[in-house]
């Protein structure tokens, strides 16, 4: 019955000031939009990074008369580093049909015994794609027999790090000031919402209800005021993305709707910040109830 | 029931209560007397822990109030009925809402609120304007909803603070006995009111204060 009674509440609640929800809406929606279009341009951002550097970190290249035994060694060796996510191996004949595609010459026509060595292409996980990480794999590799070099672009791995790094940083930042921004408009914009229902908050503190009974129908009116924004947001933003893409400005390769989490980390989060934003307010408003 | 030890209450602009000692026993019809300003709703405040004394202690339903914690005023206070000097209905729910308010912040079953609420709306003649909001009534009508408001939940005790200021004659009349029916029943009523001709029509037990003091505490 009181779970009733704070549902029933809670829905009145917004039927009777039905002006200050829908602002206090519009607010919570524009908040989200304003962070989950800087989420996504940092997204963009660092996806369009990414793609500038090559799919593998380095190659390992073996000895032209590294025995079988030795070429498992180090395919072995290289799989069970730490960190390494992904090794492909390249056999001398397609180390020659690359050579092929991108210098247009067939090597085996030029020569009669193919020249080019076999190789592992490693990738890393992010967390261990950094300078001392990969220069440790380096040495640990040159000690195995069977290996005879491993390349490593030093300087367009460490020019895209360091791109990386001042996104990473500008984007926190950035990010960091849209929230306390968004937080704080929602904040007031619910206050005022809860200061027009003073009256209420007042009698029913003075008829014997508790802080709990007080509050829960709220903070139930604040979760639907959340869902609500949250959702907005997400079409606001899904719309945005069309619009982007329909007058052929740009065509996001990260989009709000090919990611499910990212649409129900948006509306979770409208949820949070408007139930908790309106418990806060009328925590405060009971400070002024005996 | 409620015990006030030599209660002092002060307010930024003056002092409001001064030496207060007095006992309401269980069942007791008790009026406070005295003119404006005299501190008859400060005494009721502070039986509903709405105001705490300065210096002394006041003790409701055997607890004293200055000790007790937030949550469990809510609690006491749900034994307690409270009728205030406006009537402090809302004004966004129909007269059924507001008098099944305090039942439903209690937890109490729909066919339970509803049996409850018609029985209080008949009693007071308010049965016609149940669907009707508070600024559809009159001051005198309103008033009647916060008394059977207050009275609801069947509460031990009854703090009304003048309670038949805006009721006409008869309705004055209608009430004052419906109150005494209550008492009967076993309530405990305070009534804090500045109408002498009231006290002689149903003489009860009266404190009579005068600037914050008690003057006499006499019994009809």
């Amino acid at each position: 019955m009181k779970l009733a009674y704070i549902i029933r509440e809670g829905i009145l609640g917004i039927r009777r000031s039905r002006y200050a929800f829908m602002i206090s809406v519009f607010s919570v929606t524009l908040a989200l939009v304003l962070i989950g279009i800087g989420v996504l341009a940092v997204d963009n951002g660092l996806q369009y990074i990414g793609d500038l550097q090559p799919d593998y970190d380095l190659e390992v290249f073996l000895n032209k008369d590294a025995s079988n035994q030795e070429q498992r060694d180090v395919a072995t060796s290289i799989k069970e580093y730490p960190g390494v996510i992904r090794s492909e191996y390249l056999s001398k004949e397609d180390a020659a049909a690359i050579y092929n595609a991108e210098f247009g010459e067939d090597v085996l026509s030029l020569l009669e015994d193919n020249p080019l060595p076999s190789s592992f292409r490693v990738t890393f996980e992010d967390q261990h794609r950094t300078g001392p990480a990969i220069q440790s794999f380096i040495i640990s590799m040159e000690y195995l027999s069977g290996v005879d070099e491993v390349i490593f672009k030093k300087d367009l791995f460490e020019r895209v790090q360091g791109i990386l790094q001042s996104i990473y940083l500008i984007a926190a930042a950035g990010i960091f000031i849209i929230i306390l921004f968004s937080v704080f408009m929602t904040a007031n914009n619910l206050r005022l919402m809860i200061l027009a229902r003073f009256d209420y908050i007042e009698t029913v503190r003075l008829l014997g209800a508790g802080d709990f009974m007080v509050k829960a129908p709220f903070f139930f009116e604040g979760g639907i005021l959340g869902f609500i924004g949250g959702l907005l947001a997400v079409l606001a933003i899904a719309g945005f993305e069309w619009g982007l893409r329909f007058l052929h400005i740009i065509d996001l390769p990260v989009n709000i709707l090919s990611q499910p989490e990212f649409m129900l980390g948006t509306i979770l989060f409208g949820i949070s910040i408007a139930s908790l934003g309106v418990l806060k307010a009328v925590r405060k408003m009971l400070r002024f109830v005996s | 029931m409620i015990q006030f030890n030599n209660v002092h209450l002060r307010f930024d602009t003056g002092i409001s209560l001064r030496e207060l000692n007095f006992a309401i026993h269980p069942q007791e019809f008790v009026y406070i007397y005295g003119p404006s300003g005299s501190g008859k709703s400060s005494i009721l405040k502070m039986c509903y822990f709405e105001l705490f004394p300065n210096v002394g202690s006041v003790t409701v339903l055997g607890e004293n109030t200055s000790k007790l914690k937030r949550q469990k005023i809510a609690a006491s206070r749900q034994k307690i009925g409270r009728v205030f000097q406006t009537s402090k209905l809302l004004d966004d729910r129909d007269i059924y809402g507001n008098l099944a308010l305090p039942l439903e912040l209690r937890g109490d079953k729909t066919a339970a609120i509803r049996q409850q609420v018609v029985r209080r709306a008949d009693e007071l003649g308010l049965r016609s304007r149940l669907s009707h909001f508070p600024t559809e009534l009159s001051l005198g009508e309103q008033q009647r909803v916060s008394l059977a408001r207050a009275v609801i939940s069947k509460p031990d005790l009854l703090l009304a603070d003048e309670p038949l200021i805006h009721l006409d004659a008869e309705y004055a009349d209608l009430v004052l006995k419906w109150l005494w029916q209550l008492n009967q029943g076993g309530m405990t009523i305070i009534l804090a009111t500045n109408n002498e001709q009231l006290i002689q029509q149903e003489p009860a037990r009266t404190l009579s204060l005068e600037a914050g003091a008690l003057l006499e505490d006499y019994s009809a």
